[in-house]
């Protein structure tokens, strides 16, 4: 089977010397990026350095304590 | 706060959730009011009359408080506070913050509200470690 001229130059490469459709190659790729991709995704915030800003009128205590409460809350 | 004598440092985040209509107003009056010095009795004030937080309501308790009415209904109308608030609660998104309260002690998350006891024990744990 002669590679459609669709496809990639590196895929009809390969197809020219094999026997399995094209379909399978590109199946082959997504399936390689789709295991990159989940094995870069993280959670939202997971290890991830947010910079938080302070109002100082917010805020009791002195600078240098040794234990930081921060409290994200609602008044409603 | 006392009872750590300066071992503890609190900050308070805003985190408005949407389905609480009035609540990212009154948010942005707690900061009028940090503005002419008095947050943390407004803060106190909101806490106790919440859901209570209409314009007419945040006024009433910015007068109580003895603020300036003129200054503060100005800075509550231009919404003087408002990227501030969003700030906050984009970097609450940031965190994976979702539900309210939620603490950070020492950069350990805690979510939901805890009773007293509990949060002594927290803090006393953080305490330790920093030994």
């Amino acid at each position: 089977m002669r590679p459609a001229p669709s496809y990639s130059r590196s895929v009809r490469r390969v197809l020219l010397h094999g026997r399995r459709p094209p379909r399978v190659y590109y199946r082959f790729l997504l399936v390689i990026v789709a295991l990159v991709v989940a094995s870069t995704a993280r959670p939202p915030g997971a290890g991830a350095q947010i910079e938080l800003t302070l109002y100082a009128a917010m805020v009791k205590g002195p600078a240098d304590a040794a234990v930081t409460i921060i409290e994200f809350s609602d008044y409603q | 706060m006392q009872e750590y004598d300066g071992r503890i440092r609190l900050v308070f985040k805003d985190r408005p959730l949407p389905m609480h209509t009035l609540a990212r107003g009154a948010h942005e009056a707690a900061r009028c009011a940090g503005a002419a010095g008095k947050y943390w009795p407004y803060h106190d004030l909101l806490f106790e009359a919440q859901p209570a937080f209409r314009r007419d309501d945040l006024l009433r308790y910015a007068t109580e408080l003895g603020l300036n009415l003129t200054e503060f209904t100005r800075c509550v109308d231009e919404r003087r506070y408002a990227a501030q608030v969003e700030a906050d609660v984009v970097q609450a998104q940031a965190l994976g913050i979702t539900g309210t309260p939620t603490f950070l002690i020492n950069g350990r998350k805690i979510v939901g509200g805890l009773p007293l006891e509990e949060l002594r024990a927290l803090v006393e744990d953080a305490l330790k470690e920093r030994r």
